[in-house]
Formats: structure tokens, C-alpha cells, sequence
């Protein structure tokens, strides 16, 4: 099915000629065969080409950055929104910032640290937009997640209303979601497109650039992490019990700036850079680590700072038993993970690298306990995939990270494997489908990423997916917006990448 | 090796758009941090890296469609390099190389752009890539007593290159490359009408055969003459006597050196003295046929280990854009009296392309300068009154793409400021 000349012209006629098409070239490079892709510039063209999605009742799509290879399944218009890339403002006295959706992380951060400032950039790494909404990132210790994050907010409905969310609906202001204005932050992640919003953003104790030198693919630092009162360290410890206790007594501590729950195989991915030197680099790790464990990067804002920071650390490792990894000890090897883990927030080599794919099962919430013994038994599920040759072998461990001071977490587990390899997919869905409905069964958590359908979840969930379906429709009458029923969104935070999940057909009868 | 070979490596890209930006660790704000001209200027997601990818793996499995808009994707490409040495950051694949074996299988479908045809006509008639080039290819060295290599032996083979030699403005280059090389007592020659061109840019374009009867013309002659160490000051040509006729096994042993690799070395020994003051402020554009492409080729042959992971027998060596020539540029600049380097935002395996390459100077002349011009901005923050460069083609697209913006920027080829300290 394609638009007709006279509505394609309709649509032509908001964005220009030279931003959209549907050619096949450029359908196929979005991987969908029924596509018109449109490229919006500002908030105005994103409502004019939504109000004509409702006119003729044509469903749409959204995308900021995008991440992986998720093919939309049923969409017709593709709105990239590549060319809406302003950082709008930073606001260093009330410590935010304004980003449109095509803005990186990588750029904000980088204007940050010249500000002395960081904010939270998302697991899928620095190459994701900037925008806040959901989203989990490794510096969540300090940063928190980015739920926590997204402050006054420009939103464009289903409907191609343009509203303006929190102080910004009620002043030129952007430093609250809620208001004085409309606060709609539990509604807006269901559909819509958010044009612009602002961010949180923190203090950055270190420098307002790393000292880069070398080139691609080694960079390294002209100084050692320690002569910018910084120091990255992984743990590995006895038990999970131990490692529990000891990341609750760092959270407690307040002394870590970073706390990433790496398995050693993430560590060895970041720190090397072929397939063939990180699985060297991981069999030497498997033999030193003594069982799980996580990396800290601890950041002084003072001499002093620095010392007692690590002072509390070594204290905490030691009455945990905690043993350190000589080779993140080695200042090119630390100097690395601390580029890598705060600056570009890691990512690529650690997911896609060895098979150029990744499926995750994740969790956000208290990471201790219930989640992390979870996934603890979907590393079990795991290793028989690793056994039968279907993924990618590594160490097959969960891992995560805790998000503010520990008092929340994010756990996650994934196989990387070969996306082209039927075998082997098909292999990872059942994996996904199984550790999913464990999390229910096992009232471990809700789980926000995978293949059980909606309803099922929801059924677990008080029913909330019925709710948002009720939310939908009043948002959304014409039912051109995301057709998920799904309130999860993940990398990708224009609201895209669940097209997976399709929305209950019927509401479940009442018990 | 065919795009059909490249199959593993298009299935590889995982759409994470690390293509499209400089290595993120480089990225120093907001302003440049692009790495692919492509799809900054074009913006469909097609235009990137892994756009083109994608578009390979879709033909790959359900045959090749050539649109009116796939060839626009195709040549609207300057083959820079940018998105392979991004990509290589984090990723074991081949970004650039699937990239190249497509616009050859265009070309050898006969789904070429009429303005390449044109240039490429000339190169069968005249052996130049400039098309309507007028009078001898060595006019320039009347009267300079410059040996001709092909008749007496010399230690250095001068290859001057098609724009050098054929466009007026940049015959002053050769003339001044001659005077360098005089003066530092190399015993030098040139093959006058025996030159012919590198074929470099004709690969750029798609159209591999023709470069290669120009690489096994040009080995010919030099191997005729007995030469065993080229110098030119075109980065095309060095990456294609270094580079491209080394995959193709025609290299052999000749040593290839561009001029400002030639020139440290001169300088380093003692031979070549810079001793008048320059007064110049420049910022250096690393051309991307001298840095990130112009890495040696890696021989390498094997097979994909079988099972999940992307590793091959025996392991594989990237191309990652690590051994590009850039310090040599920065060595000579350094060395010349009064002249202080800036370094601009994106440089050496990251820097941002001139705009020139690939065929989209003479395919799509607009876009060729508005790449210019996003680099000639980036250069003026930097403070610097002059950007200085180490190839023509990029010289030649600057100069072009300040004419039309009204910049007061000079441009100088760094052969042209050594020029001035002697």
C-alpha cells in the first residue's frame, strides 16, 4: 500500500520535497516495505504531519535516535526526526538542559563536562538521544534514571495537539515537570512525540575534557585517572550475597560515583578492541574473578574528597571480601573503562560486537534480592544456550548497576548472538518468553522487555494495560499513534521501538 | 572480492548510527560532531553507513533495485572513510569496503552518473581525470631542467598527478615541489608525458576496471624506469600507488611516500632547511586519502570460524584508520618558522572530509561544497587565518567553496608554505 499522489503531495507540502519519500532505497535502509519516511524540522511540521495522519486516518510512527535493528511492523508514516538536533538551552544555575530528540548524548555531555556538569545517558550508550524519559544509565549512582529525569516537557498528542508540559504550560520555564501547568509524565510515554524536553543535569568533579591522546580504535588518557582524583576498580566477591551487602554499604556510603554491576565479560568487550583480543582478555578474567562482581569508578571533588572515598571503599571490600581485578588495576586498562563508562557510557563493543545482536531481559526497581536472584536463574537458563552453541559464550552472568545511592537498581541479563541465524533467535525468543513469565510466576517483577503479550503481563499488573488502553483512546480517537498498549519505552525515547507488542483486542472479563 | 563477500560483514550492522558521528569518546559538543557528509547533508537514514548497509543487505537477498533514488544514494557519497573508522571503533566489520563493491557492481551494471562517464571518458582518451584537460600534462616544467625519469635514472620518481599537472592554479604546486626537491639536493625526475593518472579517483567512482589497466600502465613505466621510491603530493595518488595497487598485488615492492612524509624526512636529516620566517596562523585538514584511507593495505585471507561469533581463521586484521599519514603534515608545519598550528575539532582518522572525493565534485558539484563549507567554518573557529592542506583536490574544493561563501580564510597547500620558508 502506498499514500496517493494527492496525500504524499499533502505531506510533501509541510516538510518540502527533499525530506520525505518513499522510495524503496530509503524504505529499505528503514527495513519496512511500507513506508513513507518523513523528516520533520520542527515541532510545528511534526503536529501538521500528525493532524494529516489523522485526516486520513494513516497510522504513524516516531523515531529520535533509534537503536537496533527494530523494523517498524505495521507503521506507514516513519517520522525521523534527525533534523530536530538544537540543544535549546543549558540552564547552569538551575541545572538543566533543553534538548530536541536528534541531540546525543555524546554532545550534551560533552557541553556538559565544560560546564562541570554530566547527566544521565542511557545503557544503550552516548550514540541515543539526549532527551530524558526512560532509560537507564550506568552513572545512575549519581544520575538516577532517566524517569527521574525528564522535567518540563513539549509534546506533541496523537492528535497533533502541541502541549506544553509542566512549568513550560504555564511560563517560558523549563525547570519542573509538574507544573504549575499540566503534568501528563505518566501519560506521555504511551504515544505522541516529544519535540523537546528538558533534563536534569548534576555535578561533574572531573575535568572539563579527558586528556585524550592515541587514535581510534586505542584512545587512552595523558593522565592517569588518579591525577584527576578519579579511580576505577572491579570487584569480584565470594557469593551474591556479598556482593548484595557490599553494594547496599556503597550505596549507603555515598562514595561512589559510578557502581555498574559489569559481568567480566562487559569489562574485557570495553577494554579491547577485537572479538579475538576480548575473548583472550575474558578467559584470563574468568580464571581471576572469584564470582560476581561489579565495577566502581569513585570521583573526588578534592584531594581529601578522593582519599576518604577510597579509604571507605577498601573498607567496605574488605569486610566483604571482596577481591580486586589486577588487570582494571593497570592505569591504561582503568583509564579506558573511565572514558568509556562515563563519557560514551560503554554499549556497542560490550553488545554487538561478537554476533551483532543482543536480546536483554531487564528490570528496573529494587535491584537487590528479588531481581538480581532472578536473573540470577535466567543466567542458569543461559548457559544451557552457551552449551548448545545458540549464543555467544561468555561468562553469562546478569549484571547491573544501583541508581540513587542504591536506593533503586536496574539488573538486566543478555545473550548476544547471530540476529540471522534462525536456530539461534529462535533459541534466544524462548529464552526471553521463559525468563519473562518466571518473573510472574515467581512474582520476581514485572518485566519491561520481552515477548509475553501485553495482556498477560498486564493481567499480573493490576491490570493496568486496560487503563492505558482507556488512556489511548482518549488520546488517540483516530488510532494513529503507537499501536502498542505498552507503556515501555526504551532506548529509543520518542516512543518507537515496541511495535512488538500489539494491543489486547479485548479487555479481559471482570473477575 | 564482490559485494556477495561482504554478506557477514552488511548482517553485522546492528543500525546503532555510530557511523554517523565521530568516535563518540572525540565528540566535543555540539558543533562537529558528524563523521559522514552524506547523511548530514541528506539526513534519510539510507545516506549513512549503515543506511548503505542495510540497502546491500535488502538487494543481497532480494535482488538489486536501481532507482533514480538509489543511484542519488550511491554517488552522493564522497567514500571518505568517515563511517568505517567510527564503526571500527567498537565493531569487527566491514563498513567502506561493502560500500565500494556496490558502487562497482552499479557501475558494472551500467547504472553509472553521466557526469562520472564523462570523466572517466577522459581518462581512456587523455589518461587525466580532468575532463577537457588542454595541452601537454608536463607544461608545467618548461624550462625547470627536471629530469625525465623514464629516460635516466633517479632515485625519486616525482608522480605530479592530473590536477597538479593539467589546472594552471595548481601547477604552481609542481613547480614548487620541484623547487623543494632541488634545493634539498634530491636527485629527482618526473615522466613527463609518460605520466599517467593514479586511477585512484576512477575507483573512487565504481568504475574498477579502468583504474586498474591505469595501475598496471603506470607499474609498467615505473618498473621500466627502474624506480624505487614514488613521491606525489596528491593524496588520491598515494593512496592509490600505496593502497589500492597493493590490494590488487601490483605494488610490489616501490616504496610510496607522499610529499610531506618525504619532506619530514628531509627535514629530519638535515637536508632540507626551512629558514625564512612564515608569519601564518594555519589550522591542517587532513585529507582523507592521506590519513585515515591512506593506512597500508592488510593482506589477508580466511574463513569465518563457524558458530555465533564474528571471528574468522586466521584471526582478521581491521583497517580501523590507525595508521594513516598524520604526523608528517603536523612535523613540516611545525618546523617552518612563524608558523603556529591550530588543530581544528574533528582530525586525523576523524577529521571531516573536503568534499571532493568519490566523483561528487564533478557528479554533484553543490554538495561538494557545501562539505566544504561545513569544514571551512569549522577552521575559522579555530582562529587560525589560513587552513593548510596536503592534496589539490581538497585545496582546489575549499578555495571553490570560499569563493562562493565570502570567507577570508586562505588556502595553502603545506608544499606552497614550505615553498615560502626556503
Amino acid at each position: 500500500m502506498a499514500l496517493s499522489k494527492d496525500i504524499y503531495k499533502e505531506f510533501e507540502d509541510v516538510v518540502g520535497a527533499e525530506n520525505i519519500s518513499d522510495d524503496p532505497a530509503i524504505k529499505d535502509a528503514y527495513r519496512s516495505p511500507d513506508l513513507t519516511v518523513i523528516l520533520p524540522g520542527s515541532t510545528e511540521e511534526v503536529a501538521a504531519v500528525i493532524k494529516l495522519c489523522n485526516k486520513h486516518k494513516i497510522p504513524y510512527k516516531a523515531q529520535s535516535t533509534g537503536w537496533m535493528l527494530f523494523a517498524p511492523t505495521y507503521d506507514f508514516i516513519f517520522l525521523d526526526l534527525r533534523r530536530m538536533n538544537r540543544i535549546i538551552e543549558i540552564n547552569e544555575k538551575n541545572m538543566y538542559a533543553v534538548v530536541e530528540p536528534y541531540v546525543i548524548s555524546a554532545e550534551l555531555m560533552a557541553e556538559l563536562f565544560k560546564r562541570g556538569m554530566i547527566c544521565n545517558v542511557k545503557g544503550s550508550g552516548s550514540t541515543c538521544t539526549a532527551l530524558a524519559m526512560s532509560g537507564h544509565g550506568h552513572m545512575g549512582m549519581t544520575t538516577s534514571t532517566g524517569d527521574r529525569n525528564d522535567l518540563a516537557t513539549e509534546w506533541v498528542t496523537d492528535e497533533g495537539e502541541i502541549v506544553r508540559l509542566g512549568t513550560l504550560g504555564a511560563s517560558d520555564e523549563w525547570f519542573c515537570g509538574d507544573g504549575p501547568g499540566p503534568s501528563l509524565r505518566g501519560v506521555y510515554r504511551g504515544g505522541g512525540v516529544i519535540t523537546k524536553q528538558a533534563t536534569k543535569v548534576y555535578h561533574w568533579p572531573g575535568p572539563s575534557a579527558f586528556p585524550l591522546e592515541g587514535l581510534s580504535p586505542r584512545y587512552t588518557l595523558s593522565k592517569k585517572p588518579s591525577e584527576m582524583n578519579m579511580m576505577v576498580r572491579y570487584f569480584s566477591f565470594p557469593s551474591i550475597e556479598k556482593l548484595i551487602e557490599a553494594e547496599l554499604k556503597i550505596g549507603e556510603s555515598e562514595i561512589a560515583f559510578e557502581l555498574m554491576g559489569f559481568c567480566p565479560s562487559m569489562v574485557s568487550s570495553n577494554i579491547t578492541t577485537s572479538n579475538e583480543e576480548d575473548f583472550e582478555t575474558l578467559e584470563q578474567f574468568t580464571r581471576e574473578v572469584q564470582g560476581p562482581g561489579f565495577m566502581v569508578i569513585i570521583a573526588g571533588n578534592f584531594d581529601e574528597d578522593f582519599e576518604y572515598k577510597k579509604k571507605v571503599l577498601a573498607q567496605i571490600i574488605k569486610e566483604t571480601d571482596g577481591e580486586s581485578l589486577k588487570a582494571v588495576e593497570d592505569p591504561d586498562a582503568e583509564a579506558t573503562l573511565l572514558f568509556q563508562c562515563t563519557r560514551v557510557c560503554a554499549s556497542i563493543r560490550e553488545t554487538f560486537r561478537a554476533g551483532g545482536m543482543f536480546s536483554s531481559m531487564m528490570v528496573q526497581g529494587q535491584r537487590y534480592d528479588n531481581h538480581v536472584r532472578w536473573l540470577e536463574e535466567a543466567a542458569v537458563l543461559k548457559r544451557e544456550l552457551i552449551e548448545k552453541g545458540l549464543v555467544i559464550a561468555d561468562d553469562g552472568q546478569q549484571f547491573g548497576w544501583g541508581e540513587e545511592g542504591g536506593h533503586l537498581g536496574h539488573t538486566e541479563i543478555f545473550c548476544r548472538y547471530n540476529p540471522y541465524d534462525e536456530k539461534s533467535s529462535k533459541a534466544v525468543q524462548d529464552w526471553l518468553a521463559k525468563v519473562g513469565k518466571r518473573a510472574l510466576d515467581g512474582c520476581f517483577a514485572v518485566p519491561s522487555m520481552g515477548i509475553l503479550p501485553v495482556d498477560v503481563i498486564g493481567k499480573r499488573a493490576s491490570n493496568y494495560h486496560i487503563w492505558f488502553g482507556k488512556l489511548k483512546k482518549a488520546f488517540d480517537p483516530n488510532s494513529v499513534g503507537e499501536n502498542t498498549g505498552f507503556s515501555y519505552v526504551g532506548a529509543d525515547t520518542s516512543g518507537v521501538h515496541t511495535s512488538i507488542y500489539q494491543k489486547p483486542e479485548k479487555a479481559p472479563p471482570k473477575k | 572480492m564482490a559485494i556477495e563477500d561482504y554478506r557477514g560483514d552488511v548482517e553485522m550492522c546492528c543500525r546503532c548510527s555510530a557511523c554517523k558521528h565521530i568516535p563518540l569518546q572525540m565528540v566535543k559538543g555540539v558543533e562537529h560532531s558528524y563523521a559522514c557528509p552524506s547523511i548530514a547533508r541528506y539526513n534519510f537514514h539510507a545516506y549513512s553507513g549503515g543506511g548503505r548497509l542495510l540497502i546491500a543487505k535488502e538487494m543481497l537477498n532480494s535482488g538489486f533495485k536501481y532507482t533514480d533514488k538509489l543511484l542519488d544514494i550511491v554517488y552522493n557519497c564522497q567514500m571518505c572513510g568517515g563511517c568505517d573508522t567510527s564503526c571500527k571503533y567498537a565493531m569487527d566489520m566491514e563498513v567502506l569496503e561493502p560500500i565500494y563493491e556496490f558502487r562497482i557492481r552499479c557501475v558494472e551494471t551500467g547504472h553509472t552518473h553521466p557526469a562520472l562517464d564523462k570523466v572517466i571518458n577522459s581518462l581512456r582518451k587523455q589518461g587525466t581525470m580532468l575532463a577537457g584537460a588542454k595541452g601537454k600534462r608536463s607544461a608545467w616544467a618548461a624550462g625547470l631542467g627536471i629530469k625525465d625519469a623514464t629516460k635516466e635514472k633517479v632515485d625519486v620518481y616525482y608522480h605530479v598527478g592530473c590536477l597538479t599537472s593539467y589546472d594552471k592554479d595548481y601547477q604552481k604546486l609542481a613547480r614548487a615541489t620541484a623547487k623543494i626537491l632541488k634545493k634539498a639536493g634530491v636527485d629527482f625526475g618526473i615522466g613527463y608525458e609518460n605520466e599517467s593518472c593514479c586511477g585512484g579517483r576512477a575507483f573512487q567512482m565504481g568504475y574498477k576496471d579502468d583504474f586498474l589497466k591505469q595501475a598496471k600502465k603506470n607499474m609498467d613505466m615505473l618498473k621500466k624506469a627502474g624506480i624505487k621510491t614514488l613521491v606525489t603530493s596528491c593524496a588520491d595518488g598515494y593512496q592509490a600507488f600505496k593502497v589500492l595497487y597493493d590490494k590488487y598485488n601490483l605494488k610490489g615492492d616501490l616504496e610510496v611516500l607522499h610529499i610531506t612524509e618525504y619532506l619530514a624526512r628531509l627535514i629530519k636529516e638535515g637536508k632540507l632547511k626551512l629558514n625564512k620566517k612564515v608569519n601564518l596562523t594555519v589550522t591542517y585538514h587532513d585529507p582523507c586519502y592521506l590519513g585515515r584511507l591512506g593506512e597500508p593495505w592488510i593482506h589477508w585471507q580466511g574463513k569465518k570460524i563457524p558458530g555465533y561469533k564474528f571471528v574468522f581463521d586466521p584471526p582478521k586484521v581491521y583497517r580501523r584508520g590507525t595508521y594513516g599519514v598524520y604526523e608528517p603534515p603536523r612535523e613540516v608545519l611545525k618546523s617552518i618558522p612563524g608558523v603556529k598550528l591550530f588543530e581544528m575539532d574533528r582530525i586525523k582518522e576523524y577529521a571531516w572530509c573536503c568534499g571532493a572525493g568519490g566523483g561528487v565534485n564533478e557528479s554533484n558539484p553543490e554538495f561538494a561544497r557545501w562539505t566544504a563549507g561545513e569544514r571551512i567554518e569549522e577552521a575559522e573557529s579555530t582562529g587560525a587565518e589560513a587552513l593548510a592542506t596536503a592534496c589539490p583536490w581538497c585545496g582546489k574544493n575549499f578555495k571553490e567553496a570560499i569563493k562562493e561563501s565570502g570567507s577570508s580564510l586562505k588556502v595553502y597547500d603545506i608544499v606552497e608554505i614550505v615553498g615560502k620558508a626556503i
